[in-house]
């Protein structure tokens, strides 16, 4: 805490306030991810806090050439920033306030970067867009709420539910224990956990980018929304125009307490302690430490000057150039034309195009069948959802993906129209199924498979096995025209390893 | 800004931590309905004293332990024609009465099949809501202290399940409660008697249960041919796939773990075809019939000759039957068609 003179009177402080805020939205943030579980939070009211990007709605706008009617909640954001400039970055977002929560050296141990590293968010963000009006929204994986919305849904839960496990079965183990382990299991489970563990493919991975955020407030704090987050670059842009601002009044002593709090950086001692309103988190930190009262934060209706930084012709032009040379890239990539398989109904809608790669279909599902993509796409797919059979199913009594998807990239379709949609197609692969390679009984595959009619029929054989006798054994073969690529008998599949039936995306 | 000190920090974690855990703890906190029966006799309350004589013995069944009925009830008793809640109640009376199973004070646990959460009743893919409720009346009129109604669906959750195929509702309508089913629960079993099957994750409330009433749906299996009382045992257990190596000899194995007090054969509706998941309503079959013994072996053996297949059709009948978990002689044995 910093020192104050004494012989000052002064209005209470603002920071209980932004802290409760903050802490606040943090945690409801939170609580609807956990509940954006199917049978949790209604759909709507789980994807929210995402439709209230400005950033993603704008560029999903832009890539599928639609407006959506719930993604004019951003509007709400972008109303909150022409009164008061980037208040949602200092009050409001979860990434910002988990950033808040790292330390970072002291001002003199900090390693600041040259102030025209401010530009590089808003190179990010006119990339972004010029890159979804040529239908791509890769970018997207560098907003700060699918960031954290990613990172929860495919790391941190899932470990947390390991974590978890792995202590109640150690507990469990302890019979006086046990009563206690059983009845806190109740309240965890199904309300909190599944009752068999959803697993990630690559949960190191968002770990490490969320990690790498968070650290790089190691070198000055806020790095990240000083110099890379998009969504704050853009709301810089429009706080330019914000009614209420940062001001220094003429009772400044220089004395630079101001300068030494300002958690972006944006005090600046040689132009008279004035700041960019852009950069400007609204977090009151400096009003805070001013120990003359000598900052003030009036409505101002002119806008302000830009800045050496500021996005310029040569980089709104820059940005068109990458852009249109990343997303040219991308496309010529032969990954690009593997199909995969998509969540029901996402592939005939242009998935790619739409989705604005949040991963609030990873969170819904409640099989934990939805993955974030890999390489296996390409880049162009990188983190939009596809199905891995082995890791879970599409629950033929369940379409929470498509309505939680907050912009309807995953198309809303109801429980009917949900089990017609076909998501691929499942293959026998008969050197390795138990009763084509083995002879042996099995058909666990067709057992599972829950169309009415059943993709996969028995045919009834009598083979000879291994002793010389004659075994009769049901095979099984998929009914193209039926199977609607659910991926339950990949999942059930009970050969080790690789299924000995799996599903394949159809193509388109 | 300042950094946050360390207690600070404790503190706004322990009010994130707070305000996460609060809204499943309240949920959890709400009252549950209450288990109280309708206490005294009902209408169709069997006789004063009959001799629970066909109570399993659980603790430790001994190798011969064929369910001996009281000479002047049935072996078996099935009823045709009537209400879902009607057939179980003439049934289980002509066996004697629930009191014959259930005492005062036992704790109960009845296992439906709700295998799937994809369909309602009327799919016969899941077993009969009112004859589940009705079960659950029948315990608590003899004086059950607890009745929980469970099952571990393969296709969907079991909450969704429980809700989708309407059990839960008449359930909790009787006064019972649905279990949630706990992963912890599943320990590791000996199973003594297994010829094939020695050890398997069980869970233990089962295995804990005064009476267990076992509750299947009659209905088609390509493997199984069809799924009865000992199959639908395949969802007390954790690893389902290991049981489908000599399937038949295994499910007599768990069944001689598990040793069902009663077994309730629901043939309101039967399955003929594309089970167990269904959903086409064109393969199902309505017999209003319901089939009770305390003799699995004899009620699959019954159940059975409903699709026209005999006992020894299936393996799990003929294993049961050799291993003396009870009888496939269907023409042997009293039956009361009621």
């Amino acid at each position: 805490m910093s020192k104050r003179p004494l012989s000052r009177t002064r209005r209470p402080s603002a920071r209980p306030l932004r802290r409760a805020v903050q802490f606040g939205a943090l945690a409801a943030f939170l609580v609807l991810l956990v509940a954006a579980r199917r049978g949790g939070a209604p759909p709507s009211l789980a994807n929210l806090p995402m439709r209230l990007d400005p950033l993603a709605m704008l560029a999903h706008a832009l890539a599928a050439r639609a407006l959506l009617a719930g993604s004019a909640l951003a509007l709400l954001t972008l109303a909150l920033t022409l009164l008061f400039g980037r208040a949602w970055c200092g009050w409001l977002c979860p990434l910002g306030t988990l950033l808040d929560l790292v330390p970072s050296p002291r001002p003199a141990a900090q390693r600041v970067p040259p102030e025209t590293w401010r530009r590089a968010k808003h190179v990010l963000w006119l990339t972004l867009l010029v890159a979804a009006m040529l239908g791509n929204l890769t970018l997207l994986v560098l907003d700060p709420l699918t960031l954290v919305i990613r990172t929860f849904g495919a790391a941190l839960w899932p470990a947390l539910e390991r974590g978890v496990t792995a202590a109640e079965g150690a507990a469990h183990a302890l019979p006086f224990l046990r009563p206690a382990v059983e009845a806190i299991d109740r309240l965890l489970r199904p309300a909190l956990f599944p009752l068999e563990a959803s697993l990630s493919r690559a949960p190191v991975l968002y770990g490490l980018v969320l990690v790498a955020v968070l650290a790089l407030n190691g070198l000055t704090p806020r790095f990240w929304c000083r110099y890379l987050c998009p969504l704050g670059g853009l709301l810089g842009l429009v706080s330019k125009v914000g009614l209420v601002r940062r001001e220094v009044t003429s009772a400044c002593t220089r004395c630079g307490a101001c300068a030494r709090v300002c958690p972006t950086g944006t005090v600046r001692p040689d132009r008279d302690f004035a700041s960019d309103p852009a950069e400007c988190t609204m977090c009151l930190e400096c009003r805070e430490a001013c120990p003359y009262d000598a900052i003030r934060f009036p409505a101002r209706p002119a806008p302000a000057p830009m800045e050496a930084y500021d996005p310029d012709r040569r980089t709104v032009l820059a940005s068109l150039g990458v852009a249109v040379l990343g997303v040219a890239l991308f496309r010529s990539s032969r990954a690009a034309r593997t199909p995969l398989i998509r969540p029901p109904g996402a592939r005939e809608n242009g998935l790619e195009a739409r989705c604005i790669r949040c991963g609030l279909c990873v969170r819904a599902c409640p099989t934990g069948a939805i993955q974030p993509a890999l390489l296996e796409g390409g880049l162009e797919s990188l983190w939009t959802p596809v199905l891995v059979p082995r890791l879970g199913y599409c629950d033929y009594s369940c379409n929470a993906c498509g309505q939680v998807c907050p912009v309807e990239a995953i198309p809303p379709l109801t429980l009917e129209e949900k089990r017609r949609a076909v998501l691929g197609r499942a293959y026998v692969d008969r050197n390795r199924c138990i009763p084509w390679a083995d002879h042996r009984p099995c058909i666990v595959c067709e057992e599972m498979c829950p169309v009415p009619e059943k993709a996969i029929v028995l045919e009834e054989v009598t083979v000879t096995d291994a002793a010389g006798q004659p075994v009769t054994v049901q095979r099984p073969r998929v009914v193209e025209e039926r199977c609607i690529g659910c991926g339950i008998c990949e999942y059930k599949c009970p050969v080790s390893g690789e299924a000995a039936i799996r599903v394949f995306a159809v193509e388109g | 800004m300042s950094p946050l000190d360390r207690r600070e920090f404790l503190r706004y974690c322990a009010l994130g931590l707070g305000a996460l855990v609060s809204g499943p703890v309240l949920t959890a906190c709400r009252p549950r309905p209450s288990p109280t029966p309708v206490p005294g006799p009902s209408p169709t309350s069997p006789p004063a004293s009959p001799t629970p004589s066909s109570r399993a013995p659980s603790p430790s069944p001994a190798p011969s332990a064929t369910p001996t009925v009281a000479p002047e009830y049935p072996h078996l008793a099935v009823a045709r024609g009537g209400e879902p809640e009607d057939l179980v109640r003439r049934a289980i009376n002509a066996l004697g009465g629930m009191a014959c199973f259930v005492r005062p004070g036992d704790d109960v646990i009845i296992k439906p099949n709700i295998c799937v959460a994809y369909h309602t009743y009327e799919y016969a893919a899941t077993t009969n809501p009112w004859v589940v409720g009705a079960l659950v009346r029948m315990c608590y009129e003899a004086g059950a202290r607890r009745v929980r109604v469970m099952d571990r669906p393969f296709g969907g959750t079991p909450e969704e399940a429980y809700a989708r195929s309407g059990i839960a509702d008449q359930v909790r309508a009787a006064g019972g409660e649905m279990e949630v089913i706990a992963r912890l629960k599943f320990v590791e079993t000996e199973i003594p008697e297994g010829l094939d099957l020695r050890r398997c994750a069980i869970y233990e409330d089962i295995l804990k249960a005064d009476v267990v009433i076992n509750v299947p749906i009659a209905k088609h299996h390509s493997l199984a041919r069809l799924t009865l009382g000992m199959k639908n045992l395949m969802g007390t257990i954790w690893d389902r796939p290991a049981m489908h190596r000599n399937l038949g000899q295994r499910l007599a194995d768990l069944t001689s773990r598990i040793r069902p007090t009663l077994t309730v054969v629901d043939a309101v509706r039967i399955l003929t075809a594309h089970g167990p998941t269904g959903g086409n309503l064109d393969d199902v079959r309505k017999l209003d019939t319901v089939i009770a013994s305390p003799d699995i072996v004899a009620a699959d053996a019954f159940a059975a000759t409903l699709f026209g297949l005999r006992p020894e059709d299936l393996d799990y009948v003929r294993a049961g039957a050799a291993m003396g978990l009870g009888r496939a002689d269907l023409e042997n044995l009293p039956i009361a068609d009621v």
